[in-house]
Formats: structure tokens, sequence, C-alpha cells
């Protein structure tokens, strides 16, 4: 079992490089995903006393508008999510679930699906931190190239993601990071990012 | 002046009532003469969270084809802010033996409560290199666009069906692509759906 592990991450690390290799005008920089190698970032921001939930869709890179790329581009990602900490903060585990769609072709892999199981959850640590609508979360995850090819214990974190206003079309914005070899930061074409307070188990 | 004020009071004594949050999205549906079909389908559960529904691909001899379908759907209900987000995707399309084609297809449907505030929206839905009755579509598709598809029968392209009474209750259902399918006298005898993304929220 341990064996076929091992093999799959050796697949994957070498799948990573060709990856890379084939992506060198890609709109993220060429990297290596360290499957199952690199744990996530973890810990080293504030407890946060929310939750997050958010789906729909980006377009536009940074914070350059909210129109939807053109159609012939694919260049735009779908996403679904929820986060939470866990009921004791330190430490800063989380828990949740992420789903990441990636359509345009010059990202990795000619574009993937990402479907990532969230374990730590803390308020921003990058130019949001001092923004109380914006938390932070990550995990590991499993992706699934268009170019047929599969990674697991793929690290990601969503570096922020902020319930601006409502709707969240044109005022959320999300910025998300996976292994080293793609990001994307955009604010809402579609969808939702809703913060709320900590209840129960949803 | 006095609906303002009665929307008003409506969601301030909404901000402390139980909200309620549904959601739900699917790849493809098909009804048609001997045979009916569904892709996975994403339900929201009724205390909220995620949910998820997917498949690799999806076919239905004549009726669609589709691959990489992923519905997914999000949601919390509070006294505060409820939201429901539902997006439903699909790649290398083709319906009704190919009369519409796309190679992504994306509904995505919105519904929220903020503390004063509520509605939905099907944003962010659309198509990449749409093509329909071999015409290439280039602009955005308007919603509730209908068009003929001869021997078929018609669709309705981005179908946008608002619910809730837009005071205590908002709700959309995106269907992307809606094919109703006819017999030579123009008689409905099925239907297919492709991409389709709902979601509610009421308090």
């Amino acid at each position: 079992m341990n064996q076929a592990r091992h093999l799959s991450l050796a697949l994957g690390a070498v799948a990573a490089v060709l990856f890379a290799v084939g992506c060198q005008d890609a709109a993220s920089p060429p990297g290596n995903i360290t499957a199952g190698v690199t744990p996530p970032p973890k810990g080293g921001g504030p407890c946060a006393n929310f939750r997050l939930t958010g789906g729909g869709r980006v377009d536009q890179r940074d914070h350059l508008g909210y129109a939807k790329s053109t159609p012939e581009s694919h260049d735009f990602a779908t996403f679904g999510f929820q986060a939470r900490p866990s009921s004791k903060c330190p430490p800063t585990d989380g828990s949740g679930n992420l789903e990441w769609n990636e359509h345009n072709p010059a990202e990795f892999g000619g574009g993937f699906a990402f479907h990532g199981r969230v374990t730590f959850f803390t308020t921003p640590t990058d130019e949001t931190a001092a923004d109380g609508r914006c938390g932070r979360f990550g995990g590991f995850g499993r992706l699934n190239t268009r170019n047929n090819g599969t990674l697991e214990d793929v690290s990601f974190e969503v570096n922020h993601a902020c319930d601006v206003a409502e709707p969240g079309v044109g005022n959320d914005h999300i910025k998300i990071t996976i292994g080293t070899v793609y990001t994307r930061h955009g604010i809402l074409s579609g969808g939702n990012i809703q913060q709320h307070r900590l209840t129960g188990n949803n | 002046m006095t609906t303002k004020f009665l929307v008003a009071l409506t969601l301030l004594a909404g901000a402390v009532q139980a909200q309620t949050v549904t959601g739900k999205a699917f790849g493809t549906y098909v009804n048609a003469p001997g045979v009916t079909s569904q892709s996975p389908i994403a339900t929201l559960p009724s205390t909220g969270g995620m949910a998820t529904g997917q498949a690799d691909a999806f076919g239905v001899a004549g009726a669609v084809d589709a691959q990489a379908l992923n519905a997914v759907t999000t949601g919390v209900a509070d006294n505060k802010k409820s939201g429901a987000q539902s997006t439903s995707e699909l790649e290398q399309v083709s319906a009704a033996g190919g009369a519409i084609t796309a190679d992504v297809v994306t509904a995505v449907a919105t519904a929220y409560f903020g503390q004063f505030t509520g509605g939905s929206d099907g944003e962010g839905s659309g198509f990449a290199n749409l093509v329909v009755n071999g015409q290439t579509i280039t602009t955005e598709v308007a919603p509730n666009t209908q068009v003929d598809l001869p021997g078929v029968g018609y669709a309705i392209l981005n179908e946008q069906l608002q619910t809730g009474n837009g005071l205590t209750s908002y709700g959309i259902t995106v269907n992307m692509i809606h094919v109703v399918l006819q017999d030579a006298l123009g008689l409905t005898t099925g239907e297919i759906i492709i991409g389709s993304a709902s979601s509610s929220v009421a308090r």
C-alpha cells in the first residue's frame, strides 16, 4: 500500500516536472508541485472567529474589474468551498472542502479540476490582514489536469477570501495558490462569498 | 415610500428570524421517449454546507454527450446573513444530435440575504464556443433566448427562472440549455436540460 503510494507520488512529481516544462508560457510561473512532501502553511496566522462559504466564478486577474473573459479565451475559474476553524484555537486547525476548476488551457496541465480538503483556517496574513471581512484557509487535495494527469496530496492555500458586500459579484474577491505552479486572484464575476459566525458544525 | 418602509421593516424583522437556504446543481437531465437519465446531483443539506455531483462523462445517444461534469452547491443559513451559491459546469457538450454544441457550459445561481438586502442572480453563467444550428454564437447569450431546432423542437438558452416573493424570499434557477422536444405536430414529447443550477434563501 505504502509502496503504491510512494510510486504514485513519484509519478506525480515526474508529471509535475513534465507539465511545468510544457507550460513555459502559462499565466502562472512554471514549477514543481510538491506532492505530499511539503506540508501547507499552518499556524502563523491569527485565530478566526468566523467561517466562510462561497462559490462562483473569477475571470479578471487581480483587481482589474470583474467582467467575464472572452468565451474563446477560456480564461476563467469556477469554485465552491466551505471552511471553518476548529472549535479551539490555537492550534489553527480547520475543516471543510474546496472545489476549484481552472479552464484556461495556458494554465498548469492545460487547465485542471482541484478537489481540496481544508486542514487549517486563520485570518489572512497577506495584504488583507487588517480586513475583518477576509479569511484564509488551506490544506491538501487532488489535482486532475485536462491533460489527463492526476496529482495527489497537493497543497493549496486560499490566501484570502473576502466577503466585501452583497451581492458578491463585483465586490467579493479571492486569491488561491495551488502548489507552486498556480495562483489566481480576482473579483467575483459570478457567485458570492459569505462570512458567518460560528455556530454548530455547519 | 410606504413600500420602502415595509421592505425595511420586513428585513429588520427577518434579521432575527430563522432563515433557510436551498441549493441544487446538476450537469444533465434527459426525459425523452424511452429514456430518463440524469447525471449526479449536488443538493445542499438543509443545514447548509457543501455538496458536489461529478462525473467524467455522460451520454444519452442522440440527446446529449458531455465531459467533465462538475456540480457544486454551498451555503449557510444564518440569522444575520444567508446565502446559497450553486454552479454546474460541463465540457465538450453536444445536445440534440449536435444541433447545439459548446466547449464549456457554465451555470451559476446565487441567492443571498445580507442584513438589509437580498437578491438572486445568474451572473457568471455563460458559454464558451457555443454553436447553434451550425452558427457560432460569439456574443453573450441574453437570458431566456429561444431558438428553433428544426426537426427537434426548440431550445431556451441561458434560461433564468426567478423564484421567491422578492421580499422575504429570493431564488433563481439557471438552465443553460433547455431543449424542448416536439413531434411533427408540435406536441411536447420530452426535454433535455444541460447545465442547471438553483439557489434560494428565505426568512
